[in-house]
Protein backbone atom coordinates (compact mmCIF):
# COMPACT_ATOMS: atom_id res chain seq x y z
CA UNK A 1 0.00 0.00 0.00
CA UNK A 2 1.03 3.24 -0.61
CA UNK A 3 0.51 6.12 1.13
CA UNK A 4 -0.27 9.71 -0.36
CA UNK A 5 1.94 12.69 -0.30
CA UNK A 6 4.15 13.11 2.79
CA UNK A 7 5.69 16.09 3.14
CA UNK A 8 7.41 16.42 6.36
CA UNK A 9 9.00 20.03 5.85
CA UNK A 10 5.27 22.03 4.88
CA UNK A 11 3.78 20.69 7.64
CA UNK A 12 1.65 22.99 9.55
CA UNK A 13 0.66 24.94 6.28
CA UNK A 14 -2.06 22.90 4.60
CA UNK A 15 -3.85 19.75 6.23
CA UNK A 16 -2.20 17.37 8.65
CA UNK A 17 -3.32 14.07 9.37
CA UNK A 18 -1.14 12.31 12.43
CA UNK A 19 -1.44 8.85 13.46
CA UNK A 20 -5.56 9.68 12.72
CA UNK A 21 -7.87 6.43 13.53
CA UNK A 22 -11.56 7.23 13.49
CA UNK A 23 -14.33 4.85 14.69
CA UNK A 24 -17.97 5.00 14.43
CA UNK A 25 -18.92 2.74 17.09
CA UNK A 26 -17.41 -0.44 16.69
CA UNK A 27 -17.44 0.51 12.88
CA UNK A 28 -13.54 1.40 12.26
CA UNK A 29 -13.43 3.99 9.29
CA UNK A 30 -9.36 5.45 9.91
CA UNK A 31 -6.24 3.23 11.32
CA UNK A 32 -3.64 5.08 12.03
CA UNK A 33 -3.59 7.16 8.64
CA UNK A 34 -0.64 9.81 8.71
CA UNK A 35 -0.22 12.05 5.61
CA UNK A 36 0.09 16.13 4.71
CA UNK A 37 -1.48 17.81 1.74
CA UNK A 38 0.54 20.28 1.26
CA UNK A 39 -0.90 24.43 1.03
CA UNK A 40 -2.50 25.08 -2.69
CA UNK A 41 -2.94 21.01 -3.08
CA UNK A 42 -5.65 18.91 -3.84
CA UNK A 43 -6.70 15.20 -2.62
CA UNK A 44 -9.23 13.43 -4.55
CA UNK A 45 -10.95 10.77 -2.78
CA UNK A 46 -12.93 8.33 -4.44
CA UNK A 47 -14.31 4.38 -3.42
CA UNK A 48 -17.39 2.35 -2.96
CA UNK A 49 -20.58 3.83 -0.62
CA UNK A 50 -20.52 3.63 2.94
CA UNK A 51 -16.28 3.68 2.85
CA UNK A 52 -15.97 6.15 5.18
CA UNK A 53 -15.22 8.93 2.32
CA UNK A 54 -17.30 11.63 3.65
CA UNK A 55 -16.37 11.22 7.32
CA UNK A 56 -12.61 11.80 5.74
CA UNK A 57 -13.61 14.61 4.53
CA UNK A 58 -15.25 15.96 7.85
CA UNK A 59 -11.98 15.26 10.10
CA UNK A 60 -10.22 17.04 6.94
CA UNK A 61 -12.37 20.23 7.81
CA UNK A 62 -12.32 19.47 11.44
CA UNK A 63 -16.07 19.08 11.65
CA UNK A 64 -15.47 15.70 13.49
CA UNK A 65 -13.08 14.89 16.25
CA UNK A 66 -10.54 11.69 15.78
CA UNK A 67 -11.30 8.74 17.91
CA UNK A 68 -7.15 9.25 18.06
CA UNK A 69 -4.39 10.89 17.03
CA UNK A 70 -4.46 14.75 15.81
CA UNK A 71 -5.83 16.38 12.79
CA UNK A 72 -4.30 20.24 11.58
CA UNK A 73 -5.81 22.49 9.48
CA UNK A 74 -3.08 25.65 8.66
CA UNK A 75 -1.31 24.12 11.25
CA UNK A 76 -4.05 24.90 13.89
CA UNK A 77 -5.94 21.84 15.73
CA UNK A 78 -9.74 22.56 15.06
CA UNK A 79 -12.18 22.60 17.78
CA UNK A 80 -15.64 20.92 16.12
CA UNK A 81 -17.47 23.03 19.20
CA UNK A 82 -15.96 26.33 18.44
CA UNK A 83 -15.60 26.72 14.64
CA UNK A 84 -14.84 30.22 14.99
CA UNK A 85 -11.42 29.57 16.92
CA UNK A 86 -10.15 28.40 13.01
CA UNK A 87 -12.44 31.43 11.02
CA UNK A 88 -10.21 33.75 13.61
CA UNK A 89 -6.81 32.43 12.80
CA UNK A 90 -7.61 33.29 9.24
CA UNK A 91 -8.92 29.77 8.04
CA UNK A 92 -11.83 29.93 5.61
CA UNK A 93 -13.56 26.79 5.10
CA UNK A 94 -15.77 26.08 2.05
CA UNK A 95 -17.50 22.69 2.41
CA UNK A 96 -20.07 21.72 0.06
CA UNK A 97 -21.96 19.03 1.39
CA UNK A 98 -23.35 16.17 -0.40
CA UNK A 99 -27.03 17.36 -0.13
CA UNK A 100 -26.15 20.85 0.22
CA UNK A 101 -26.93 21.20 4.08
CA UNK A 102 -28.86 24.40 3.42
CA UNK A 103 -30.57 26.18 6.59
CA UNK A 104 -34.08 25.71 5.73
CA UNK A 105 -35.71 28.07 7.53
CA UNK A 106 -33.52 31.09 5.63
CA UNK A 107 -33.91 31.61 1.65
CA UNK A 108 -31.17 31.02 -0.67
CA UNK A 109 -29.63 34.36 -0.55
CA UNK A 110 -29.73 34.26 3.27
CA UNK A 111 -27.77 31.23 3.55
CA UNK A 112 -25.32 32.94 1.59
CA UNK A 113 -25.26 36.36 3.59
CA UNK A 114 -25.26 34.17 6.69
CA UNK A 115 -21.68 33.61 7.56
CA UNK A 116 -20.97 36.82 6.19
CA UNK A 117 -22.93 38.71 8.18
CA UNK A 118 -21.91 36.74 11.17
CA UNK A 119 -18.12 37.32 9.96
CA UNK A 120 -18.75 40.85 9.23
CA UNK A 121 -15.71 42.27 11.19
CA UNK A 122 -13.62 40.30 10.43
CA UNK A 123 -14.30 40.04 6.53
CA UNK A 124 -14.48 44.09 6.88
CA UNK A 125 -17.66 43.87 4.88
CA UNK A 126 -20.55 46.20 5.64
CA UNK A 127 -24.62 45.59 5.00
CA UNK A 128 -24.30 46.72 1.24
CA UNK A 129 -20.84 44.79 1.17
CA UNK A 130 -22.53 41.46 2.77
CA UNK A 131 -25.40 41.79 -0.30
CA UNK A 132 -23.00 42.29 -2.84
CA UNK A 133 -21.24 39.77 -2.46
CA UNK A 134 -23.79 37.14 -1.84
CA UNK A 135 -25.39 38.05 -5.13
CA UNK A 136 -22.28 38.38 -6.69
CA UNK A 137 -21.41 34.58 -5.70
CA UNK A 138 -25.09 33.34 -6.73
CA UNK A 139 -24.85 34.56 -9.75
CA UNK A 140 -21.18 32.92 -10.49
CA UNK A 141 -22.99 29.47 -9.74
CA UNK A 142 -25.85 30.32 -12.39
CA UNK A 143 -28.14 30.64 -9.41
CA UNK A 144 -31.53 32.81 -11.50
CA UNK A 145 -32.74 35.80 -9.60
CA UNK A 146 -36.39 34.71 -9.04
CA UNK A 147 -34.45 31.66 -6.71
CA UNK A 148 -32.72 33.98 -4.42
CA UNK A 149 -35.58 34.47 -1.89
CA UNK A 150 -37.03 30.82 -2.69
CA UNK A 151 -36.81 28.78 0.35
CA UNK A 152 -34.79 25.59 -0.34
CA UNK A 153 -37.37 23.35 0.18
CA UNK A 154 -38.95 24.98 -3.28
CA UNK A 155 -35.44 24.39 -4.99
CA UNK A 156 -34.31 20.96 -7.08
CA UNK A 157 -31.33 19.04 -5.79
CA UNK A 158 -29.41 20.71 -8.45
CA UNK A 159 -29.69 24.80 -7.71
CA UNK A 160 -29.28 23.67 -3.47
CA UNK A 161 -26.19 22.56 -4.26
CA UNK A 162 -25.32 25.07 -6.49
CA UNK A 163 -26.58 27.47 -3.72
CA UNK A 164 -24.23 25.39 -1.48
CA UNK A 165 -21.42 26.20 -3.60
CA UNK A 166 -22.08 29.90 -3.69
CA UNK A 167 -22.66 29.78 -0.07
CA UNK A 168 -18.82 27.73 -0.07
CA UNK A 169 -17.62 31.31 -2.97
CA UNK A 170 -18.74 33.75 -0.86
CA UNK A 171 -16.33 33.63 1.90
CA UNK A 172 -13.35 33.50 -0.35
CA UNK A 173 -12.18 30.34 1.15
CA UNK A 174 -8.76 29.11 1.69
CA UNK A 175 -9.82 25.18 2.21
CA UNK A 176 -12.41 23.61 0.24
CA UNK A 177 -14.13 20.19 0.74
CA UNK A 178 -16.47 19.27 -2.21
CA UNK A 179 -18.54 15.71 -0.55
CA UNK A 180 -19.83 14.61 -3.93
CA UNK A 181 -20.64 17.78 -5.97
CA UNK A 182 -21.25 16.19 -8.70
CA UNK A 183 -24.30 13.79 -8.03
CA UNK A 184 -28.17 14.41 -9.53
CA UNK A 185 -26.86 17.25 -11.74
CA UNK A 186 -28.33 18.28 -15.24
CA UNK A 187 -25.00 18.11 -17.50
CA UNK A 188 -24.85 22.30 -17.87
CA UNK A 189 -24.89 22.60 -14.09
CA UNK A 190 -22.29 19.34 -14.12
CA UNK A 191 -20.18 21.05 -16.45
CA UNK A 192 -20.50 24.36 -14.22
CA UNK A 193 -19.66 22.83 -11.08
CA UNK A 194 -17.04 20.86 -12.49
CA UNK A 195 -15.03 24.11 -13.76
CA UNK A 196 -15.54 26.07 -10.31
CA UNK A 197 -13.80 22.86 -8.27
CA UNK A 198 -10.86 23.05 -11.08
CA UNK A 199 -10.76 26.44 -10.64
CA UNK A 200 -10.44 26.26 -6.85
CA UNK A 201 -8.16 23.45 -7.45
CA UNK A 202 -6.24 24.94 -9.50
CA UNK A 203 -5.72 28.09 -6.91
CA UNK A 204 -2.51 27.41 -5.81
CA UNK A 205 -3.69 29.72 -2.42
CA UNK A 206 -6.25 27.05 -1.58
CA UNK A 207 -6.05 23.62 -0.10
CA UNK A 208 -8.69 21.36 -1.90
CA UNK A 209 -10.49 18.18 -0.92
CA UNK A 210 -12.82 16.26 -3.10
CA UNK A 211 -14.32 13.35 -2.62
CA UNK A 212 -15.89 11.91 -5.97
CA UNK A 213 -16.76 8.86 -8.36
CA UNK A 214 -16.83 10.84 -11.06
CA UNK A 215 -14.07 9.87 -13.58
CA UNK A 216 -13.93 12.83 -16.18
CA UNK A 217 -13.74 14.88 -13.42
CA UNK A 218 -10.92 13.07 -11.53
CA UNK A 219 -8.65 13.23 -14.98
CA UNK A 220 -9.61 16.99 -15.38
CA UNK A 221 -8.38 17.63 -12.24
CA UNK A 222 -4.92 15.26 -12.79
CA UNK A 223 -4.85 14.63 -9.09
CA UNK A 224 -4.31 10.72 -8.74
CA UNK A 225 -7.22 9.63 -6.60
CA UNK A 226 -6.88 8.06 -3.44
CA UNK A 227 -9.14 5.62 -1.90
CA UNK A 228 -10.24 4.15 1.95
CA UNK A 229 -9.07 0.53 1.61
CA UNK A 230 -9.04 -1.38 5.25
CA UNK A 231 -8.83 2.15 6.95
CA UNK A 232 -6.09 2.97 5.21
CA UNK A 233 -5.44 5.44 2.36
CA UNK A 234 -3.90 4.17 -1.25
CA UNK A 235 -2.94 6.09 -3.78
CA UNK A 236 -5.12 4.66 -7.21
CA UNK A 237 -4.17 5.46 -10.74
CA UNK A 238 -6.43 7.89 -13.00
CA UNK A 239 -8.88 6.93 -14.89
CA UNK A 240 -7.14 7.39 -18.24
CA UNK A 241 -3.98 5.75 -16.92
CA UNK A 242 -6.15 2.95 -16.34
CA UNK A 243 -7.23 2.90 -19.76
CA UNK A 244 -3.85 2.89 -20.92
CA UNK A 245 -2.19 0.16 -18.94
CA UNK B 1 -2.25 -3.12 -2.71
CA UNK B 2 -5.50 -4.93 -3.54
CA UNK B 3 -6.93 -4.61 -6.94
CA UNK B 4 -10.70 -4.83 -5.76
CA UNK B 5 -12.75 -2.15 -4.02
CA UNK B 6 -15.19 -1.73 -2.42
CA UNK B 7 -14.12 -3.78 0.63
CA UNK B 8 -16.54 -4.40 3.53
CA UNK B 9 -15.77 -2.23 6.39
CA UNK B 10 -18.15 -3.66 8.55
CA UNK B 11 -15.61 -6.54 8.89
CA UNK B 12 -13.07 -4.26 10.01
CA UNK B 13 -14.75 -4.61 13.89
CA UNK B 14 -13.31 -4.35 17.35
CA UNK B 15 -13.25 -7.08 19.33
CA UNK B 16 -16.22 -7.91 21.66
CA UNK B 17 -16.13 -6.46 24.65
CA UNK B 18 -16.14 -8.41 28.29
CA UNK B 19 -19.38 -7.79 30.67
CA UNK B 20 -16.86 -5.46 32.78
CA UNK B 21 -16.05 -3.62 29.70
CA UNK B 22 -19.53 -2.97 29.49
CA UNK B 23 -20.38 -1.75 32.36
CA UNK B 24 -17.49 0.71 32.52
CA UNK B 25 -18.73 1.92 29.22
CA UNK B 26 -21.97 2.33 30.75
CA UNK B 27 -20.91 4.42 33.69
CA UNK B 28 -18.72 6.62 31.03
CA UNK B 29 -21.20 6.99 29.00
CA UNK B 30 -23.27 8.60 31.51
CA UNK B 31 -20.96 10.64 32.91
CA UNK B 32 -20.24 11.70 29.45
CA UNK B 33 -23.73 12.37 29.06
CA UNK B 34 -23.70 14.59 31.82
CA UNK B 35 -21.14 16.39 30.83
CA UNK B 36 -22.07 17.33 27.37
CA UNK B 37 -25.05 18.29 29.23
CA UNK B 38 -23.59 20.94 30.89
CA UNK B 39 -20.89 21.66 27.89
CA UNK B 40 -24.14 22.54 26.16
CA UNK B 41 -24.89 25.90 28.24
CA UNK B 42 -21.73 26.26 29.52
CA UNK B 43 -20.22 26.79 25.55
CA UNK B 44 -23.24 28.38 25.04
CA UNK B 45 -22.88 31.24 27.93
CA UNK B 46 -19.05 31.19 27.02
CA UNK B 47 -19.50 32.38 23.23
CA UNK B 48 -21.20 34.97 23.98
CA UNK B 49 -18.28 36.81 25.31
CA UNK B 50 -16.08 35.99 22.87
CA UNK B 51 -17.37 36.80 19.38
CA UNK B 52 -17.71 40.46 18.08
CA UNK B 53 -20.45 42.55 17.61
CA UNK B 54 -21.28 41.35 14.19
CA UNK B 55 -22.17 37.73 15.61
CA UNK B 56 -23.90 39.05 18.87
CA UNK B 57 -26.15 41.09 16.39
CA UNK B 58 -26.95 37.91 14.11
CA UNK B 59 -27.76 36.35 17.74
CA UNK B 60 -29.78 38.87 19.60
CA UNK B 61 -32.28 38.70 15.82
CA UNK B 62 -32.79 35.00 16.52
CA UNK B 63 -33.26 35.38 20.23
CA UNK B 64 -36.28 38.09 19.35
CA UNK B 65 -37.38 36.00 17.21
CA UNK B 66 -37.43 32.53 20.07
CA UNK B 67 -39.16 35.42 22.38
CA UNK B 68 -42.32 36.00 19.73
CA UNK B 69 -42.43 32.03 19.05
CA UNK B 70 -42.00 30.66 22.51
CA UNK B 71 -43.33 34.06 24.65
CA UNK B 72 -46.18 36.10 22.29
CA UNK B 73 -47.35 33.48 20.90
CA UNK B 74 -48.21 31.34 24.17
CA UNK B 75 -50.43 34.20 25.47
CA UNK B 76 -53.69 32.76 24.92
CA UNK B 77 -52.98 29.43 25.77
CA UNK B 78 -51.29 31.01 28.85
CA UNK B 79 -54.62 33.23 29.43
CA UNK B 80 -57.00 30.33 29.28
CA UNK B 81 -55.26 27.92 31.38
CA UNK B 82 -54.50 30.95 33.57
CA UNK B 83 -58.10 32.07 34.23
CA UNK B 84 -59.45 28.34 34.74
CA UNK B 85 -56.59 27.24 37.39
CA UNK B 86 -57.10 30.09 39.00
CA UNK B 87 -61.17 29.72 38.83
CA UNK B 88 -61.02 26.23 39.81
CA UNK B 89 -58.56 26.77 42.85
CA UNK B 90 -61.34 29.27 44.28
CA UNK B 91 -63.88 26.40 43.75
CA UNK B 92 -61.69 23.71 45.37
CA UNK B 93 -61.26 26.14 48.23
CA UNK B 94 -65.03 27.32 48.95
CA UNK B 95 -66.30 23.73 49.11
CA UNK B 96 -63.30 22.53 51.42
CA UNK B 97 -63.81 25.46 53.48
CA UNK B 98 -66.99 27.33 52.94
CA UNK B 99 -66.61 29.61 55.75
CA UNK B 100 -63.20 30.56 53.89
CA UNK B 101 -63.29 34.89 53.61
CA UNK B 102 -62.05 37.53 51.46
CA UNK B 103 -58.47 37.18 52.93
CA UNK B 104 -58.03 33.73 53.32
CA UNK B 105 -58.93 33.58 49.37
CA UNK B 106 -56.24 36.26 49.19
CA UNK B 107 -53.75 34.18 51.13
CA UNK B 108 -54.14 31.21 49.04
CA UNK B 109 -54.10 33.20 45.88
CA UNK B 110 -50.92 34.56 46.66
CA UNK B 111 -49.32 31.50 48.29
CA UNK B 112 -50.56 28.68 45.45
CA UNK B 113 -50.84 30.95 42.09
CA UNK B 114 -47.66 33.13 42.88
CA UNK B 115 -45.03 30.91 44.69
CA UNK B 116 -46.06 27.55 43.07
CA UNK B 117 -48.43 27.03 39.95
CA UNK B 118 -47.39 30.12 37.95
CA UNK B 119 -43.60 29.23 37.41
CA UNK B 120 -44.43 25.53 37.15
CA UNK B 121 -47.57 25.99 34.94
CA UNK B 122 -45.87 28.26 33.04
CA UNK B 123 -42.82 25.79 32.42
CA UNK B 124 -44.61 22.68 31.81
CA UNK B 125 -47.17 24.34 29.44
CA UNK B 126 -44.08 26.37 27.31
CA UNK B 127 -42.06 22.76 27.55
CA UNK B 128 -45.06 21.05 25.73
CA UNK B 129 -45.12 23.67 22.78
CA UNK B 130 -42.04 25.18 22.35
CA UNK B 131 -39.57 22.62 24.02
CA UNK B 132 -40.89 20.25 21.31
CA UNK B 133 -40.34 22.47 18.31
CA UNK B 134 -36.85 23.52 19.47
CA UNK B 135 -35.92 19.85 20.05
CA UNK B 136 -37.52 19.02 16.76
CA UNK B 137 -36.34 21.41 15.02
CA UNK B 138 -32.17 20.85 16.11
CA UNK B 139 -32.78 17.36 15.66
CA UNK B 140 -33.51 17.79 12.25
CA UNK B 141 -30.79 20.66 11.34
CA UNK B 142 -28.51 18.28 12.84
CA UNK B 143 -29.90 14.76 10.62
CA UNK B 144 -29.42 17.49 7.55
CA UNK B 145 -26.53 18.11 8.83
CA UNK B 146 -27.31 22.01 8.97
CA UNK B 147 -25.53 22.27 12.34
CA UNK B 148 -22.28 20.53 10.24
CA UNK B 149 -22.79 23.17 7.82
CA UNK B 150 -22.72 25.86 10.10
CA UNK B 151 -19.30 24.81 12.02
CA UNK B 152 -18.09 24.62 8.58
CA UNK B 153 -18.69 28.24 8.16
CA UNK B 154 -16.65 29.11 11.30
CA UNK B 155 -20.16 29.61 13.20
CA UNK B 156 -20.07 28.21 16.85
CA UNK B 157 -23.31 25.72 16.84
CA UNK B 158 -23.76 26.89 20.33
CA UNK B 159 -23.45 30.51 20.27
CA UNK B 160 -25.96 30.78 17.09
CA UNK B 161 -28.49 27.68 17.81
CA UNK B 162 -28.03 27.37 22.02
CA UNK B 163 -27.85 30.92 23.13
CA UNK B 164 -30.70 32.39 21.49
CA UNK B 165 -33.12 29.75 22.54
CA UNK B 166 -31.78 29.54 26.11
CA UNK B 167 -32.56 33.46 26.25
CA UNK B 168 -35.66 33.59 24.35
CA UNK B 169 -36.97 30.61 26.81
CA UNK B 170 -35.90 32.47 29.69
CA UNK B 171 -37.13 35.50 28.97
CA UNK B 172 -40.13 34.32 27.71
CA UNK B 173 -41.05 31.85 30.80
CA UNK B 174 -40.29 35.01 33.22
CA UNK B 175 -42.54 37.33 31.62
CA UNK B 176 -45.12 34.64 31.30
CA UNK B 177 -45.13 33.54 34.63
CA UNK B 178 -46.19 37.03 35.62
CA UNK B 179 -48.55 37.11 33.16
CA UNK B 180 -49.90 33.74 34.62
CA UNK B 181 -50.25 34.94 38.04
CA UNK B 182 -52.05 38.12 36.96
CA UNK B 183 -54.70 35.70 34.90
CA UNK B 184 -55.08 33.12 37.51
CA UNK B 185 -55.69 35.56 39.82
CA UNK B 186 -58.15 37.12 38.33
CA UNK B 187 -59.71 33.81 37.46
CA UNK B 188 -59.93 33.18 41.08
CA UNK B 189 -61.43 37.11 42.29
CA UNK B 190 -64.33 36.41 39.04
CA UNK B 191 -65.26 32.80 40.30
CA UNK B 192 -64.88 34.09 43.81
CA UNK B 193 -67.11 36.75 43.08
CA UNK B 194 -69.77 34.20 42.42
CA UNK B 195 -69.75 32.09 44.46
CA UNK B 196 -68.73 33.77 47.73
CA UNK B 197 -69.28 37.39 46.52
CA UNK B 198 -65.82 38.44 49.21
CA UNK B 199 -65.10 42.31 48.22
CA UNK B 200 -62.08 43.14 46.61
CA UNK B 201 -60.58 44.65 49.41
CA UNK B 202 -60.63 41.90 51.67
CA UNK B 203 -58.81 39.67 49.19
CA UNK B 204 -56.71 41.86 48.50
CA UNK B 205 -55.28 42.75 51.95
CA UNK B 206 -55.14 38.77 52.22
CA UNK B 207 -52.84 39.14 49.72
CA UNK B 208 -50.55 41.62 50.99
CA UNK B 209 -50.66 40.58 54.32
CA UNK B 210 -48.99 37.19 52.35
CA UNK B 211 -46.59 38.71 50.04
CA UNK B 212 -43.08 39.05 51.74
CA UNK B 213 -39.88 41.11 50.29
CA UNK B 214 -38.31 37.11 49.75
CA UNK B 215 -41.08 36.34 47.74
CA UNK B 216 -39.23 38.71 45.04
CA UNK B 217 -35.95 36.73 44.68
CA UNK B 218 -38.06 33.16 45.07
CA UNK B 219 -39.98 34.53 42.05
CA UNK B 220 -36.87 35.46 40.05
CA UNK B 221 -35.22 32.00 40.93
CA UNK B 222 -38.11 29.90 40.34
CA UNK B 223 -39.00 31.63 36.95
CA UNK B 224 -35.69 32.23 36.01
CA UNK B 225 -34.45 28.92 36.47
CA UNK B 226 -37.52 26.93 35.05
CA UNK B 227 -37.08 29.02 32.14
CA UNK B 228 -33.23 28.19 31.26
CA UNK B 229 -33.90 24.35 31.87
CA UNK B 230 -36.90 24.67 28.82
CA UNK B 231 -34.43 26.54 26.43
CA UNK B 232 -31.38 24.27 27.59
CA UNK B 233 -32.68 20.53 27.90
CA UNK B 234 -34.95 20.56 24.39
CA UNK B 235 -31.15 22.22 22.67
CA UNK B 236 -29.30 19.40 24.52
CA UNK B 237 -31.67 16.63 23.18
CA UNK B 238 -32.28 17.75 19.76
CA UNK B 239 -28.59 18.23 19.12
CA UNK B 240 -27.89 14.86 20.12
CA UNK B 241 -29.65 13.41 17.31
CA UNK B 242 -26.70 12.28 15.39
CA UNK B 243 -27.45 11.34 11.79
CA UNK B 244 -31.05 9.91 11.32
CA UNK B 245 -33.98 11.45 11.01
CA UNK B 246 -35.87 8.68 12.95
CA UNK B 247 -33.96 9.81 16.16
CA UNK B 248 -35.72 13.28 15.89
CA UNK B 249 -39.21 12.12 17.26
CA UNK B 250 -37.21 9.80 20.11
CA UNK B 251 -34.49 12.52 21.07
CA UNK B 252 -38.21 15.31 21.19
CA UNK B 253 -39.78 12.88 23.38
CA UNK B 254 -37.03 12.39 25.54
CA UNK B 255 -36.49 16.08 25.50
CA UNK B 256 -39.94 16.98 26.94
CA UNK B 257 -40.59 13.92 29.58
CA UNK B 258 -36.99 14.83 30.68
CA UNK B 259 -37.41 18.81 31.07
CA UNK B 260 -40.72 18.44 32.66
CA UNK B 261 -39.44 15.97 35.49
CA UNK B 262 -36.50 18.55 35.64
CA UNK B 263 -38.98 21.55 36.09
CA UNK B 264 -41.12 19.48 38.76
CA UNK B 265 -37.87 18.62 40.52
CA UNK B 266 -36.19 22.20 40.47
CA UNK B 267 -39.39 23.82 41.63
CA UNK B 268 -39.04 21.29 44.37
CA UNK B 269 -35.61 22.22 45.14
CA UNK B 270 -36.08 25.77 44.97
CA UNK B 271 -39.60 25.72 47.45
CA UNK B 272 -37.89 23.89 50.16
CA UNK B 273 -34.59 26.06 50.06
CA UNK B 274 -37.20 29.18 50.22
CA UNK B 275 -39.25 27.76 53.06
CA UNK B 276 -36.25 26.68 55.20
CA UNK B 277 -34.66 30.12 54.45
CA UNK B 278 -38.08 32.17 55.57
CA UNK B 279 -38.15 29.22 58.43
CA UNK B 280 -41.70 28.48 59.42
CA UNK B 281 -44.75 29.46 60.00
CA UNK B 282 -45.39 29.43 56.63
CA UNK B 283 -47.80 32.96 56.51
Amino acid sequence: MTAPRIDSHKQGRGIDFDRVSFYFGELLILRSVTFHIPRGDALVLTGANGVGKSTLLQLCAGLLQPTSGETRIAGHKPHPERPSDLFDKGVRVGFVFQDGALLHNMSALANVTLALSYHAELLGLDEKGIDARARGALLEVGINQADFHASPAHLSHGVKKRVAVARALALEPNFVFFDDPDTGMDPKSLQLMHDVIERFCQDKGVTAVVVTNHDRLMDRLGVRPHALLYGELVELPLPSERFKR
Amino acid sequence: MRETLPYDARSQKRAQPTRLARLGHATLELSLGFSRLVQTAASALISSRRLGAAARRVVRRIALAQVLYTGVHAVTLISVIGLLIGGTLIIQTHLMAPAAGGEMLGTILVAVVVRELAPLVTAIVVTGRSGTAIATELGNMKANSEVAALASMGIDPAHYIVLPRLIGATVSVLVLTVYFAFVAILGGYAVSLLIASPSFTAIQAGASRTLMLADLPLFLAKAGGLGALVGWLPCHYGLSVKSSPTEVPQQASRAVVRCMGACVAYNLVVTAGFYAWVGPPIR
